[in-house]
């Protein structure tokens, strides 16, 4: 049974925090836990989009998450807050990115501020989850498909090229039938001919 | 260059920011200088404004940190933890819970079937505050005939009769166990002790006193606990001590800012609560400060008879 801390007020996060920390073991403790972390917001805020293991990708988005909302909070005037930003971003130039660029393009944000994807493994194959962790608003190409209606997808394409080749069959085989039936010329046929040339046309 | 200021009132901002830290004022020409001032205590002020109109029932932290229910995530319970946040308001109807922190001398009188009276007085130091929610607690510690007594009290325990605060003040550090390895002086009270009277509206005071610490053995390594109200811990120390703390430092600690989230509740949850409770807490402080009113008016007939 513990008593909350009141001497500190922090933001709430917007996205699920674990109850217990991961401890990403290392022979340095807990320093080098941080260590590790360390280098992995540095990395995020730096590049924007991140490839790396699950568990350390997971643990290292909290720290970011926390990390932007007490710049948003607090700002670049209060002190403790520039020692943490200095402390956590191993690159000084990546503080001046944190206080003028994220923090302006995540003001107004009411979701969180970055997104963790789950990344493609080689199946029935003994490795580590893998993760893509990015900043939001990154200027990168979306990694995730929610247009499936572009007909540049590669499944559209292969599918319009399959429905015309079906057509092209269809088209054939009648032109054949015509050209059997010119020589007897029956009405009911060429009835036959044009049914079967609406209907790949409306599907 | 007013227009000027109002278009863009945050670069100036920023600007006006850059000049104070590096006191620049050789660069800025004065009529320059004294706008920007202007537009700085403007928004300085709004800043205020809106800080204190946002926090006033977030000051409630301090003086009713129970209502807070347990960080731990595992331990919450969203309907449990309503339910005991009416409880205590009610159990505050009924006695007044007065606002002390960990370095107030209170006297807390229980119902005890055994002693003469049916009551139970004790007076002593809070050398600790813990627990949410019914389960609050708060260690009461003095030393009577030479030897150190603590009591444990719950407090929204129904056999706490009055709890009184003798003195309201915070002291330097957030836990008092030190003062099991003080010198007596500095944990003992007498229990004829008269109450403290603050006037309204003056802030908590800060009582800097540094205790002494006798010899080693101590029940702690208190030099390894970073405090501020302890005066002469380095002369019980051997160099191997220092070593050890050396190795035993962990500086990173401050920096961890998922261990500071995992230990708070935050902002946006606590405005839910206090939204909840503030009202009626405020109720019962206006009811209690006419009752204290009345009872300093009633005092001198009893002398007088």
């Amino acid at each position: 049974m513990n008593q909350a801390e009141v001497s500190k007020l922090v933001s709430k996060l917007r996205i699920k925090v674990p109850p217990k920390h991961r401890k990403l073991p290392n022979p340095k403790g807990p320093e080098g836990r941080l260590d590790k972390l360390r280098k992995t917001v540095t990395g995020l805020i730096k590049y924007e989009r991140i490839e790396l293991n699950y568990n350390r990708a997971d643990e290292a988005r909290q720290y970011a998450e926390r990390l932007i909302s007490e710049a948003i909070r607090h700002g670049d005037c209060h002190k403790p807050t520039m020692d943490t930003a200095n402390f956590w971003l191993l690159e000084k130039e990546l503080v001046h990115k944190l206080f003028k660029v994220l923090v302006p393009r995540f003001e107004n944000s009411s979701v969180a501020y970055t997104k963790l994807y789950n990344a493609p493994k080689p199946q029935y194959a003994r490795v580590l989850d893998k993760a893509v962790l990015e900043l939001k608003g990154n200027p990168y190409p979306e990694l995730g498909n929610k247009q499936t209606n572009n007909k540049y997808f590669i499944q559209n394409i292969l599918l319009d090229a399959a429905k015309h080749e079906y057509r092209q069959a269809k088209y054939a085989e009648v032109a054949n039938k015509i050209g059997q039936a010119g020589n007897e010329t029956s009405p009911v046929n060429t009835e036959n001919a044009e049914k079967l040339n609406e209907k790949p046309m409306s599907s | 260059m007013a227009l000027a200021i109002r278009r863009s009132t945050s670069d100036i901002f920023c600007a006006a920011k850059w000049f104070i830290r590096r006191d620049c004022r050789v660069l800025s020409t004065l009529p320059e200088k004294a706008e920007v001032e202007v537009a700085t205590v403007t928004k300085k002020e709004k800043h205020i404004r809106t800080r204190g109109s946002r926090n006033s029932a977030l000051e409630n932290r301090f003086v009713y940190p129970e209502f807070l229910p347990d960080p731990n995530p595992n331990w919450r319970n969203s309907l449990r933890e309503k339910l005991e946040r009416a409880d205590m308001l009610k159990r505050r109807n009924q006695i007044d819970i007065p606002e002390f922190y960990v370095g107030s001398i209170l006297a807390v009188t229980v119902a005890d079937q055994h002693s003469q009276g049916k009551t139970n007085k004790f007076v002593g130091i809070c050398i600790e505050r813990k627990g949410c929610g019914l389960r609050a607690e708060f260690t009461l510690r003095n030393v009577v005939d030479h030897q150190g007594i603590e009591v444990r009290y719950d407090l929204y325990d129904p056999t706490i009769q009055i709890i009184q605060v003798l003195r309201l003040e915070k002291r330097l550090d957030e836990k008092l166990f030190y003062l099991r390895d003080a010198l007596p002086e500095y944990s003992t009270f007498p229990f004829d002790m008269d109450p403290e009277i603050l006037p309204e509206g003056t802030p908590v005071p800060l009582n800097p006193v540094q205790v002494k610490l006798k010899p080693r053995p101590w029940l702690e390594r208190w030099e390894r606990q970073d405090l501020k109200g302890v005066s002469n811990i380095e002369e019980h120390l051997k160099e191997k001590d220092r070593v050890r703390r050396e190795l035993r430092a962990t500086p990173w600690e401050k920096y961890d800012l998922m261990k500071q989230y995992r230990q708070t509740i935050p902002i946006e949850d606590q405005n839910d609560i206090w939204a909840e409770v503030n009202s009626q807490l405020q109720q019962l402080h206006m009811t209690r400060k006419k009752m204290s009113r009345k009872r300093t008016f009633s005092t001198p007939k009893t002398q007088l008879g």
